[in-house]
């Protein structure tokens, strides 16, 4: 009697063990999954709203499914020239602080140099400088040099750049830390001078950090509202251009254009993981 | 001594700096400096003169202490949520994820490439009183019958958490991706539990990203004004949003830059008492 | 001549979007520097014209008016051949100067020939005062003429020297029929606890204060400590309560329509332009504060060419045609009959034809107001700001 009802207590507390088990084990799992749809839920309305036909002047209420703003995404006035705005600053200023960070992560990680400390410092400060500090000093700035600088795109340029440069040393030198100074050493050895092991060497292996923090910048450049907002005078870069017209109502056009630069980085972000993975399927040989 | 240029020892690094740090010195440093001279002038747009007015910093903090503590207390609790928020996960995906890794990474930075107004508008939409979350919400009794998720603190701190919660999850992941599995390995081999192995070998290597997370987010956090702008009421302004009025609005640049100072001080005072808890090597790496 | 070409080019590589850094070109250009040095010269080929977002016929809203044929920009352009660069980037005065106030300092152009500027705050008369308008050529506009009386002398431009008002607008209170039931005081918005949280009002002094003053009884024309004192406290009440959701510039319009908002400060335009039957506006019962939006030559436009597109939109059948497409009031005479005759469903509409007894209720605000460094402390500090 005890073995017949000691079986289905076991196989109960078998099944709640074991659904208990499951829980713990997949808890994780789908906690992981609701954060992703916590972070991806806004995105998904403003890619949904951009296919939208408002019937009034605001975009909140689905109406009907339409390509329209996609085809006519220009149809908004000042949302082309703020785009094309937010490319050009961003291209140019990525290029810039790129480099310019590049070549201090090389000399505060390879020299020894009075000041190194002090450089460590001062590339640190601006990222533990609110933005609104940033953005409204260099305003301070520029509005005691009028002659000089013009609020427009110079000095949106300017101001990128110097945000920039921090975030690229801090990427570099991360990889700089860790770099094999063999490779270079046996190039020396085998004759080449610096200048070629460094063109040959260093910056072909340097190139997927230096790529890494070129993305990390443009990224920024092209989402930056407040310090372009201090700096930009009458230039619209575009989220200068969503802070103003939101002020009476947001075109789906403007979901349109944010909906495009996203999905743009995803695909560059996914032909990157892609690109890795083959590169490391490759080195690893096939399997 | 594995130097390379030799025979140019001494200049090479000077060279290579150059560009950047006079970029820097030019456009962050000066700016700051002409930033102190006006915190000290007085007068009203646009003729201002210096006149040593230290009263700027007294009025600013005497005037606006409740937006500073109202700041930090925001930014400090958006921080602790993200990193309760964020840790989990990202556990999830450096010890769980397995070939999704980079796929869940994307995930997390995703956001991050919509425009900031416009993914903070789209919440505006999403918890909008006559929308579905809140009439849900309503239903449910979480929030009364005439409840609302906007125009409230929670809706602010939750608008900087979301905005912010890249800069938590990617350090700390980082810094979890490095733990070498061999080691909890370890720790079970010496029969510890899954949650000792984590308190006593996971958390504290995970350390260094969890300081840095903290770092990034509560700093910039502290700064901000469109959440509080777009998400809240006169009651939840940050010191953000006076610094912003006064310099865009009222054109009380003396004020303005007084108060920026402030600010920036009251942060360098908050990252030193962090430095001195957490160690300092740990924050300039 | 040497003048003319240097400015025309400064204009031009402005416009192509080129800082222009050299010193020596900038300093030619200004010649006379802030104010003057303006008008000489011909009309151009191309203006330049910054305004408020929807302030303007559309051909959407032109056909809601009844209107056909081509925009007046449009017609502008058939009429005279001068192209027009018609710019929305103006979302706030204080905003808007503070993006231009610095090269205006210096004397240097904004790539612009006309900006509109609103008066009840300080910055339309900072504009003059500073020297950073430049003269109207009058020999241009003959139809000022047609300017009503009641507008012909304001007190920041006494001569009409410098501007020329554009539209007019009303505030008033608007509320969602779908969310309350009405509201037509303004201490129903502040003090009604069923609105709690619910109600807007604006961040731009002269109009929140202005109808709060009327509601106290007191005048807003003519601003004292005491009156300004009782006005703003009765704001900060309403903001520690919790009533007031948020201080408003344009954007009101959509939490009001979404529900969001029950009840907020309105102008008269804005829910007029939406046309959404659940939207109510109306005068406050206490009265409300009119302002007029002007037209103005920034340093460095051209005035010719501006004073030729000011005298096209002062032609009383054009000015119809803008009153109708914007839904604002418009300051040309004849106006209201030129309408009924393009429209005479639309000219019904009081809103954009105010009856006298309507301009009876409406009051303007104090321009000293505006410049007391005391009342926009104390502003921005009701804000949270």
């Amino acid at each position: 009697m005890t073995s017949l009802a000691a079986t289905p207590t076991r196989a109960r507390r078998g099944l709640g063990a074991r659904a208990w088990a499951f829980a713990k084990r997949h808890a994780l799992t789908v906690y992981a999954l609701l954060v992703v749809g916590y972070l991806m839920l806004p995105i998904a309305v403003v890619i949904l709203f951009s296919f939208n036909k408002p019937a009034g002047r605001f975009n909140y209420v689905w109406e009907e499914f339409t390509f329209d703003n996609w085809i006519h995404w220009n149809s908004v006035l000042g949302i082309q020239d703020a785009v094309v705005t937010s490319l050009e600053v961003g291209l140019v200023s990525t290029v810039v602080a790129t480099a310019l960070g590049t070549f201090i992560a090389l000399a505060i990680v390879r020299h020894r140099f009075v000041g190194r400390g002090a450089t460590n410092v001062l590339v640190f400060l601006p990222m533990s400088t609110p933005e609104i500090v940033l953005g409204a000093s260099l305003l301070t700035l520029f509005l005691n040099t009028t002659t000089v600088f013009q609020l427009g795109f110079i000095t949106i340029f300017i101001a990128h750049v110097m945000f920039i440069v921090s975030f690229v040393v801090v990427t570099v030198k991360a990889r700089l830390i860790d770099f094999d100074r063999h490779l270079e050493e046996a190039a020396m050895d085998l004759g080449a001078n610096e200048v070629t092991t460094f063109r040959k060497v260093t910056l072909p292996l340097l190139a997927p950090a230096i790529l890494a923090a070129a993305l990390l910048g443009f990224a920024l450049s092209i989402d930056d509202f407040v310090i372009t907002y201090f700096n930009a005078g009458a230039t619209q870069t575009f989220p200068i251009f969503v802070w103003g017209i939101a002020r009476v109502s947001v075109p789906p056009q403007v979901n349109v254009v944010a909906s495009g630069i996203f999905l743009i980085a995803i695909a560059i972000a996914l032909g990157n993981v892609y690109w890795q993975y083959r590169s490391a399927k490759r080195t690893t040989g096939a399997g | 001594m594995g130097s390379f240029f030799h025979r140019h020892k001494g200049t090479t690094p000077y060279l290579l700096l150059a560009p950047g740090v006079l970029w820097l010195a030019v456009f962050f440093l000066i700016p700051l400096v002409f930033l102190g001279y006006e915190s000290l002038q007085s007068g009203l747009f646009p003729d201002f003169r210096f006149t040593w007015e230290f009263s700027n910093f007294s009025n600013g903090i005497s005037d606006y202490h409740e937006q500073f503590v109202r700041s930090f207390v925001y930014a400090g609790i958006a921080t602790v949520a993200c990193l309760l928020l964020a840790y989990p996960l990202v556990y999830w995906i450096a010890f769980r994820a397995g070939p999704w890794r980079n796929l869940f990474l994307l995930f997390i930075v995703a956001p991050f490439f919509v425009t900031y107004l416009v993914r903070t508008l789209a919440w505006l939409n999403i918890l909008a009183d006559q929308g579905p979350v809140v009439g849900i919400l309503r239903d449910l009794h979480i929030l009364g019958p005439d409840g609302r998720l906007l125009a409230t603190t929670f809706a602010v701190v939750s608008g900087i958490t979301y905005n912010f919660f890249p800069f938590m999850a990617l350090p700390v992941y980082v810094s979890l991706e490095q733990i070498d599995p061999r080691l909890l390995e370890a720790a079970k081999d010496l029969y510890a539990s899954p949650g000792q192995a984590f308190l006593r070998v996971t958390l504290p290597l995970s350390a260094p990203g969890i300081v840095a997370g903290t770092l990034l987010t509560f700093i910039p956090a502290a700064g901000d004004f469109i959440n509080a702008a777009l998400l809240g009421t006169p009651n939840q302004a940050m010191i953000g949003n006076v610094i912003q009025a006064k310099f865009l609005e009222s054109l009380d640049y003396p004020s303005a830059a007084a108060l920026s100072f402030i600010l920036m001080g009251l942060i360098l005072v908050a990252l030193l008492v962090y430095a001195k808890i957490v160690g300092s090597e740990r924050l300039t790496g | 001549m040497t003048m003319r070409m240097t400015r025309r080019a400064l204009v031009q590589r402005g416009a192509a979007g080129v800082t222009v850094l050299s010193l020596p070109g900038i300093l030619a250009a200004c010649g006379g520097g802030g104010g003057g040095g303006g008008g000489g010269g011909e009309v151009k080929d191309v203006l330049n014209f910054s305004n408020w977002e929807l302030y303007i016929d559309i051909p959407s809203t032109r056909k809601a008016a009844g209107l056909t044929g081509p925009t007046t920009l449009q017609q502008f352009t058939q009429k005279t051949g001068i192209k027009v660069n018609y710019y929305e980037d103006i979302n706030g005065n204080p905003e808007f100067f503070a993006k231009v106030q610095g090269r205006l300092r210096q004397g240097q152009g904004i790539d612009r020939d006309i900006i509109v500027v609103t008066d009840n705050d300080r910055f339309l008369s900072d504009y003059i005062e500073n020297g950073w308008a430049e003269k109207l050529d009058k020999s241009l506009i003959p139809n000022i003429d047609n300017l009503i009386a009641t507008q012909a002398s304001p007190p920041f431009d006494p001569k009409r020297e410098y501007t020329l008002p554009w539209f007019s607008g009303m505030d008033g209170i608007a509320w969602n029929s779908d969310v309350t039931g009405p509201v037509t005081t303004v201490t129903q918005l502040l003090e009604d606890p069923s609105l709690k949280g619910r109600v807007g009002v604006w961040n731009q002094m002269g109009d929140t204060i202005g109808l709060v003053m009327l509601e106290n009884g007191d005048d807003p024309a003519k601003v004292t400590d005491a009156s300004f004192d009782r006005a703003i406290a009765r704001i900060e009440k309403a903001v520690k309560a919790g009533q007031i959701r948020r201080f408003y510039g344009n954007d009101y319009a959509q939490p009001l329509q979404r529900g969001d908002l029950a009840a907020s400060m309105a102008w008269s335009g804005d829910i007029l332009n939406l046309g959404d039957p659940k939207l109510k506006w109306v005068i406050a019962k206490a009265g409300g504060i009119i302002w007029t939006d002007n037209m103005l030559i920034p340093t460095g436009g051209s005035v010719p060419t501006a004073s030729t597109y000011m005298n096209f939109v002062y032609d009383p059948n054009i000015a119809a045609q803008l009153a109708l497409g914007a839904n604002y009031i418009s300051s040309v005479k004849g106006v209201p009959q030129e309408a009924a005759k393009l429209d005479p469903k639309a000219a019904d509409n009081t809103l954009v034809f105010p009856t006298d007894d309507m301009l009876a209720q409406m009051h303007q605000n104090d321009p000293t107001m505006f410049t007391n460094p005391d009342y926009n402390k104390r502003w921005l500090a009701v804000q949270g700001k």
